[in-house]
């Protein structure tokens, strides 16, 4: 935990300067979840503020503080959810639409060895992401805050509110679809 | 790009891996909350005016049941002569000694023989 319950009670009673330091503890994580989970630089403050937005209209709910944390991810998850399929919907030109000769070619143009690696983080997120596009949005983000985010099982039954099998058998038959398509991209 | 050696999921294990270090953990802009909380107070507007349409609904109807149901409840003069009711007003109507009603049948055959 980054904050104390003291703190968490607080803001439950409409404290705004606890909200504020709640949201100062966590907005750094909250973000980087975001990146990973949307893979959108120019969306993740947006979706990282609606994220809070619904921490502070649903924080008088929370029973216990102890599951905080828990109740922040969910929040988390269920907000890059939305955006996700938002963005489905708006159906946006991408850049991994791009041929790899296409890519080669912006590759070329970027000089020096700072731009080279960023191209290469950027050709990641990229080949990921079109990975990541062969499952549900929802299976999408299961995966990759088990896989990436390094959640435990038992963290994201808290999470999800869903039983440890269920998850397992979600888990792996995302996976599978996944090592499927990064099967055929390899050849 | 993609790692190299091992099998399929160890490969897409440091891919997994590789990405997470690909999308660090970043700081917000100095607008971060700012805007936090002019969403907020956006969204505490929106509420208060909701929940006082609400209201004003609520009172408008509970003072047009109140209205109606004092309508109703005050007796009204009735004329001397009006029907009850349906069945009053259709025996009013048509009298059971009403010729046109209760009269024998009379069948003109005379047309049918020729």
């Amino acid at each position: 935990m980054l904050v104390d319950f003291e703190l968490i009670k607080r803001a439950q009673k409409g404290d705004s300067a606890a909200f504020n330091e709640i949201v100062l503890a966590y907005r750094k994580r909250i973000l980087g979840k975001i990146t990973r989970l949307i893979a959108r630089a120019e969306d993740v403050e947006d979706v990282a503020q609606e994220v809070f937005l619904r921490l502070y209209f649903s924080l008088d709910q929370l029973r216990t503080p102890e599951v905080f944390e828990p109740w922040l991810y969910r929040l988390t998850v269920n907000a890059a959810y939305d955006h996700l399929r938002k963005q489905r919907r708006r159906q946006e030109f991408r850049i991994s639409d791009l041929s790899e000769q296409q890519v080669m070619m912006a590759d070329a143009t970027a000089g020096g060895k700072v731009e080279r690696e960023e191209q290469q983080q950027k050709k990641i997120r990229e080949f990921v992401e079109s990975l990541l596009s062969e499952v549900s949005e929802s299976d999408r983000i299961l995966l990759m805050m088990k896989e990436v985010e390094g959640l435990s099982l038992k963290e994201l039954e808290k999470v999800y509110d869903v039983n440890e099998n269920a998850l397992k058998v979600r888990l792996f038959r995302a996976r599978q679809r996944v090592l499927k398509a990064f099967g055929s991209k390899e050849q | 790009m993609v790692p190299k050696g091992g099998n399929i999921d160890e490969r897409l294990d440091a891919l997994f891996r590789a990405y997470r270090d690909a999308c660090p953990d970043r700081d917000a802009s100095p607008n971060f909350m700012p805007n936090l909380w002019q969403r907020i107070e956006a969204r505490q507007t929106y509420a208060f005016s909701f929940r006082r349409m609400a209201g004003a609904f609520v009172t408008a109807a509970l003072a047009l049941s109140v209205a109606l149901g004092v309508y109703m409840a005050v007796p009204r003069g009735q004329q001397p002569n009006a029907p009850q009711s349906y069945i009053e007003a259709l025996s009013e109507a048509q009298p059971l000694d009403a010729p046109d009603i209760v009269g024998p049948v009379s069948l003109d055959l005379s047309d049918a023989r020729n």
